[in-house]
Parts: structure tokens; C-alpha cells; sequence
């Protein structure tokens, strides 16, 4: 009789510790995922924080392509009304953006009074690096989701997953063609 | 960088680019070996290993100078000349590290121009026309 | 895929594990100069213990104070504090790490300090203003793969270990040669024979020993660095980047050494002899340089994968470098190319000024630009309240 309750205890026991490994562990996973994502955030601010910065410096030099300029400023208006939406949806905005900055930086090679300026040349440094911050940033946070959804679709963790409400994550995914690549801020395209 | 002449600390003097250390006291000229690629490069020049080469293989010339030691390792450099005519005399760091001009030669390089020597298009003569054009006031 | 950690640290452990041994050896044969193996098993120890200490706490920055690394901010030299920003957020490393630039026109750089979230990453000046962009990013990459790999402190252990071994050898033999030619001198005609034998194998040890802890510690520090190497080429999605930068460093070898008027004095008087100390150095670790250009750019793709099946080609099959672990059946796609010249970069002219602005600035040298397109930078010392232009001959005031 007292063995099978040592048992039964040990079997509990045991059960515990496995549930509460587990859970820890999809916990960090989360975690991670959460983090990731809020360093896209940052990153994505950060280029809407640039880019009128961007548009007043090289306005008056193009004199020509206003409806060039005119894009990048409605996509970042755009971004930025979707900015408390999730993965998918942002990921969408923030493609058309990229693209639109594509599109302006392709031009900049007519100018090159526009070349020579140091404010410029600081501000393309900023730009090409948070482009280079944006997607090093999407591919951290997609292998997170990758590990993190594994984890909750893998025996046995999947158990522990369902019974406490870990839900799947979102992949920030590139829709526009052009955001397959980072912006190159490389002016003979 | 320390002057090996008067061990003053040197003056930078920049132009077209180009970094040279100065000595305000002595008038003194270090041209630092990674300086020289720089210029020999952008002059589509031969690399600075052979040009050091050339001058490390030329004979260590007879001179009352004092030896000079290269600001950089500290030991002593070896005398050469180097330019057409009047020669010069320049002391080579044995390890590549740069030439040091006296202030002297950096005048007599200077009086040279003045006597219009025609530039050739050969990397000694890049260096002693760059060094011309740099001190130009200081002649 | 991340978590090649583990699986790796056996190896090292094993290998660490024969450093040890040989540690302790040398304090046995150093005992037996003292007719106590106690007594040289316990300075061994010691010894061993005070540098580990030492290197542990404070073995980052005597590396860095000793090689007169300056710290530089995000304004000092923005491309340089970018791409070391890109890295850590593509490694996911959670601290952003100090960056230091080294006056000297070496190429080189390492990465230092004791965890992830206390690391430095340091670059000589003359590998900065060599690199344009992408390779720059391959070879932060390369060292904050180190940091991240946690391969930082484990080699700064081992070469402290390694550290000890040379110097406790090179007093040991000196003073086993002198306390066995005494000896041999006073000790009575019967008893001397197997005493000389047993001096000889222990000087034969002492000479040996170093030899061996060197060959450990390069079997160690070869196998971190064709993983830096995938983690680099993994973290960018370009391996050109790297193997573009190695191939630079290989070109330049035998041509300026380190030769910094400030650290040349502290090398004579470190024991460690600067490169055993050197944790993750990029170059002086062994993996030929040609070779691990060679599967750099042998690679399909940038996944760990795709390294393990490079290193295979070039090796003509047999074991990869990669602990199976880590190994997934995944391709991972390379960035497309950038053409050098063509993206508005700087050249190496531009990227040198750029680089000595910086150290000027940061040894507090006063720049002044002459009319005439000159620019004077006044050291610090310079006392006197005027400065004449040596190209034009202007008067400026200092």
C-alpha cells in the first residue's frame, strides 16, 4: 500500500517537473519572439523617423521628380497608420515602403550635386544601415517564430502548449517582390 | 609621432588627402609607408613594397649626417639617396615603416622646383613632387 | 541551428582537459626539483590561479589598454557603429558590445570580454580603412559569432592556461638546469645516477610541454573559427563578405607589423607574450587563411549546412566542422551581390581620411583648415598660440 503511494507521488513528481520544463521553455521561446519583434519595431521607427529628414534634404535638388518623393511620403503615412497592426499586415505596408524608397534612391544617380552633399551621404549611411537593421532584424525574428512554433506543434511540449494557450506566431513574410532584398542604396539600378 | 630630430610632437599636415607628419621646430617631414601607398596608389603607382625594396637595395650611402632612428620602432634608419640631381639625402626605416626628410632637404627639394625640373612619372619623383607641392611656404 | 554550443564544448573540454594534465605535469617535474612534488604541484597551481583570475576579470581590458584601443560612440564613426549594431541584431545577442578602433596599420581584429553581455569588439585602423562595407560586415560578423558562440572566454582560459604552461617552463628549466648542475656537484657518488635521469626527462618536459599546449590550443582555436566563419557567413547571408575580407588580410601578411611606439614596450614586459592572449584573434589563429577563403566561397547557399558541405568539398570529403546537431537539411538563400564602386561607397583614400579623422579627434589633436585646402592637426602638446601653414604660409591661430 505505502509503495503505491510513493509511486503515484513519484509519478506526479515527475510529471511536474516535466510540465514545468517544458513550460519554461516555450516561455523563453515566447519571449524571444516578443523581443524580436519589438527590434523590427524599432527599426521600422526608425526609418519613418528618417525618412522626412530624407525628403527635405534631397528635395531641393530633384525638381523633377516630385511624384517620386510624393510616394515615399504617402508610404511612410501609410506605414505608420498600420504600425499597431500585426505581422502580416505591417510587413505588407513596410514592403510598399521599401519599394518607394527603392524607386527614390534609383534616382538620386542624376544628381550629383546631390552625391556631394555631406548631410546626404550621412543620411544614406543611416538609411542603408537601418534597411541592413531591418531585414537582419526579420531574419532573427523569423527563425525565432520557426523555433518557437516548433516547440508548440512538437511532441510532447505541443501538450503543454494547447493545455496553456500558446498560440502559433506570425511570420513577418515579404509580399512586394522588390523587398526580397534589402534596399540597396546603390545608385545605378 | 614623436619628430626623431628634436622629439617634439609632430604636426599632421593633410592635403589632397594625403597625411604627412610635420615637425614645426626642424621643418622635418616623416612620410609614413601607409601614407605613401595611398599616394602611389591613387597615382597608379607601383605598391610601396617595391619601392621600399628598390631603396633598401640601394647602397648605404657615405654621410657626416647624424643617424636618425625611425619614430615608429626606434631603430636606426639607413641613409639614401634618392632623386635625380641635386641628390638627396633621405633616411629609410629598415622595416618599411617611412621616410624621414630633414628640414634641410625638404628645402633643397623645394629650391629644386624653383629650377623647374620637369616631373617624371615615376614614383620617387611623385613623392618628391608631392612633398614640393605640400611645403611650398616652407622654402 | 543556434545552439551548436553545446555539443561543441565537449571537444574543448576534452582539449582543456589535456592542457590541465600537462599543467599539472609541469608542476610534478618542478617539484621534483624540489624534492616536493606538493610544493611544485601547489605553485603551479597558483600560478595558473592568479593569471585566471586576473584574465578572467580583468583580461579584457589589459588586452585593450595593452593594444591602446580607443573607444569610439555611434557619432565617432557611424559606418563602423552600424555595422557592429547590423551584427548583433542578426545574431540576436542581447547587449550591444563595446567597439574599439587600435591605431595601427596591421590588419587585424578580436573580440573580447568574459560573456555576451560584457564583450568588445576592437579593429585596427589599418583593417578599417582597407574594408568597404560588406566585408567590414563579414568580419564583425566573424567576431560577434565569437561572442556569441561564448568562444571569447573559453579562449581567453585557455591561453592563460597556455600562458602558465610557457612561463612556468621557461623558469622551470632554467631552474632545474642550475639546482641539477649544483647538485650534480655536491650530491655524494652513490645516489646521483637515476636523479640526473629523472632532471633530464623533466628538462626534456619542459622544453616539450609548451610545444603541446601550443598544439592544443591551435586544435581548439581551429575548430571556433571555421564555426565563426559559418556563424559569420549565417548572420550576413553572404559569405563573399568574409572571405573577400580574408583574402585582403592574406595579401597584406609580412608587410607592416604591429608597430605602435605606445604597446611596443608593454609586449617586452607581458608575460603572456601578447599572442596567447590573443582570444579570438582574426589572423593569428590557425586555419590558413587560403583555405577557409576556399570554403567561403565554395558555399551554395549561407546556412551551417551548406559551410559543413563547402568544408567537405574543399577537404575532398570525409568529417565536416559542423557538430550534427546543428546541422539541419535546410538551404539558406545568399543575399544578392553588390557590385564594389558602384553603391556610392567610399574609396580607401576617403575611407582612411575618414578613419584618422577619427583618431585624431579622439587623441585630442586640433584640426585646423587652411584656406589653401590644407589641413593642420595640432597635437595636444603644442604650446604655442599661432601656427603657420606650410603650404601657403597663412597664420593661424591654435
Amino acid at each position: 500500500m505505502p509503495i503505491a503511494v510513493y509511486v503515484i507521488i513519484g509519478v506526479v513528481v515527475v510529471l511536474a517537473i516535466v510540465f514545468w520544463v517544458l513550460y519554461n521553455g516555450l516561455v523563453r521561446l515566447r519571449n524571444q519572439v516578443k523581443n524580436a519583434w519589438a527590434q523590427i519595431d524599432v527599426q521600422l521607427k526608425r526609418r519613418h523617423d528618417l525618412i522626412p529628414n530624407l525628403v527635405e534634404t534631397v528635395k531641393g535638388y530633384m525638381k523633377f521628380e516630385r511624384e517620386t518623393l510624393e510616394a515615399v511620403t504617402k508610404a511612410r503615412n501609410i506605414a505608420l497608420q498600420a504600425s499597431s497592426a500585426g505581422a502580416g499586415e505591417r510587413a505588407k505596408v513596410e514592403g510598399e515602403l521599401s519599394s518607394a524608397l527603392a524607386r527614390l534612391l534609383a534616382v538620386v544617380e542624376r544628381y550629383p550635386d546631390l552625391k556631394a552633399n555631406q548631410n546626404f551621404l550621412a543620411l544614406q549611411e543611416e538609411l542603408t544601415s537601418t534597411e541592413n537593421k531591418i531585414s537582419f532584424s526579420r531574419q532573427f525574428y523569423n527563425d525565432s517564430v520557426l523555433r518557437y512554433n516548433n516547440q508548440t506543434q512538437m511532441v510532447p511540449s505541443n501538450i503543454v502548449a494547447s493545455m496553456t494557450g500558446f498560440k502559433p506566431g506570425e511570420f513577418f513574410e515579404v509580399t512586394v517582390a522588390a523587398e526580397r532584398e534589402p534596399v540597396k542604396v546603390s545608385f545605378t539600378q | 609621432m614623436i619628430c626623431p630630430v628634436c622629439k617634439y610632437a609632430m604636426m599632421v599636415v593633410e592635403y589632397h588627402n594625403i597625411e604627412l607628419d610635420y615637425c614645426n621646430s626642424c621643418k622635418g617631414v616623416w612620410f609614413d609607408s601607409g601614407e605613401l601607398e595611398l599616394l602611389l596608389k591613387s597615382q597608379g603607382l607601383e605598391e610601396p613594397k617595391t619601392f621600399f625594396a628598390g631603396i633598401s637595395n640601394s647602397q648605404e650611402a657615405a654621410s657626416s649626417e647624424k643617424k636618425r632612428k625611425c619614430p615608429i620602432c626606434g631603430r636606426k634608419m639607413k641613409k639614401t639617396p634618392i632623386g635625380g640631381q641635386p641628390e638627396i639625402l633621405v633616411d629609410v626605416c629598415r622595416d618599411k615603416h617611412g621616410l624621414w626628410f630633414d628640414g634641410g632637404e625638404v628645402t633643397r627639394l623645394i629650391r629644386r622646383l624653383a629650377e623647374k625640373h620637369p616631373p617624371k612619372h615615376d614614383s620617387k619623383e611623385q613623392v618628391i613632387s608631392f612633398l614640393e607641392e605640400v611645403f611650398e611656404a616652407s622654402g | 541551428m543556434w545552439e551548436q554550443i553545446r555539443s561543441n564544448q565537449i571537444r574543448s573540454v576534452v582539449l582543456t582537459i589535456g592542457m590541465g594534465v600537462l599543467l599539472i605535469l609541469i608542476g610534478y617535474f618542478l617539484g621534483l626539483a624540489f624534492d616536493s612534488v606538493v610544493a611544485g604541484l601547489v605553485i603551479a597551481i597558483l600560478v595558473w590561479a592568479i593569471l585566471s583570475l586576473i584574465g578572467y576579470f580583468q583580461g579584457d581590458s589589459i588586452l585593450l589598454s595593452m593594444h591602446g584601443a580607443k573607444k569610439i560612440g555611434p557619432d565617432d564613426h557611424p559606418r563602423l557603429y552600424n555595422v557592429v549594431e547590423e551584427m548583433k541584431i542578426a545574431s540576436g545577442l542581447e547587449k550591444m558590445p563595446d567597439i574599439y578602433i587600435i591605431d595601427d596599420p596591421a590588419l587585424n581584429a578580436f573580440a573580447t570580454g568574459r560573456d555576451p553581455n560584457r564583450a568588445s569588439v576592437a579593429i585596427t585602423s589599418g583593417l578599417l580603412q582597407k574594408l568597404n562595407r560588406d566585408e567590414l560586415q563579414g568580419v564583425i560578423a566573424h567576431e560577434i559569432s565569437h561572442i556569441k558562440n561564448r568562444d571569447v572566454l573559453l579562449m581567453a582560459m585557455c591561453s592563460v592556461l597556455l600562458g602558465t604552461i610557457v612561463i612556468l617552463a621557461y623558469y622551470g628549466s632554467r631552474f632545474l638546469f642550475f639546482s641539477g648542475a649544483g647538485s650534480r656537484r655536491s650530491s655524494s657518488r652513490g645516489g646521483g645516477g637515476g636523479n640526473i635521469i629523472i632532471l633530464v626527462v623533466a628538462l626534456v618536459f619542459m622544453i616539450l610541454a609548451p610545444i603541446f599546449a601550443q598544439l592544443i590550443y591551435f586544435a581548439i582555436s581551429r575548430r571556433r573559427e571555421y564555426l565563426a566563419d559559418a556563424s559569420g557567413a549565417l548572420y550576413t547571408r553572404y559569405p563573399e563578405g568574409l572571405a573577400s575580407a580574408l583574402e585582403k588580410i592574406g595579401l597584406s601578411t609580412g608587410q607592416l607589423k604591429a608597430a605602435n611606439k605606445a604597446t611596443a614596450p608593454m609586449y617586452i614586459v607581458n608575460p603572456f607574450r601578447g599572442k596567447s592572449l590573443q582570444a579570438s584573434d582574426l589572423t593569428s589563429t590557425h586555419p590558413p587563411l587560403s583555405e577557409r577563403i576556399r570554403i567561403l566561397r565554395a558555399m551554395a547557399g549561407a546556412s551551417f549546412n551548406e559551410y559543413d558541405q563547402a568544408y567537405r568539398q574543399v577537404h575532398g570529403g570525409g568529417q565536416g566542422v559542423i557538430p550534427a546537431a546543428s546541422l539541419t537539411a535546410e538551404t539558406v538563400p545568399v543575399r544578392t551581390l553588390r557590385l564594389e564602386g558602384e553603391t556610392g561607397e567610399l574609396n580607401e583614400i576617403q575611407r582612411a581620411r575618414e578613419t584618422s579623422d577619427v583618431m585624431w579627434r579622439l587623441s585630442n589633436y586640433k584640426t585646423i583648415a587652411c584656406n589653401c585646402g590644407a589641413r593642420l592637426r595640432v597635437p595636444p602638446q603644442f604650446k604655442q598660440p599661432q601656427i603657420k601653414c606650410p603650404h601657403c604660409g597663412r597664420t593661424h591661430q591654435v
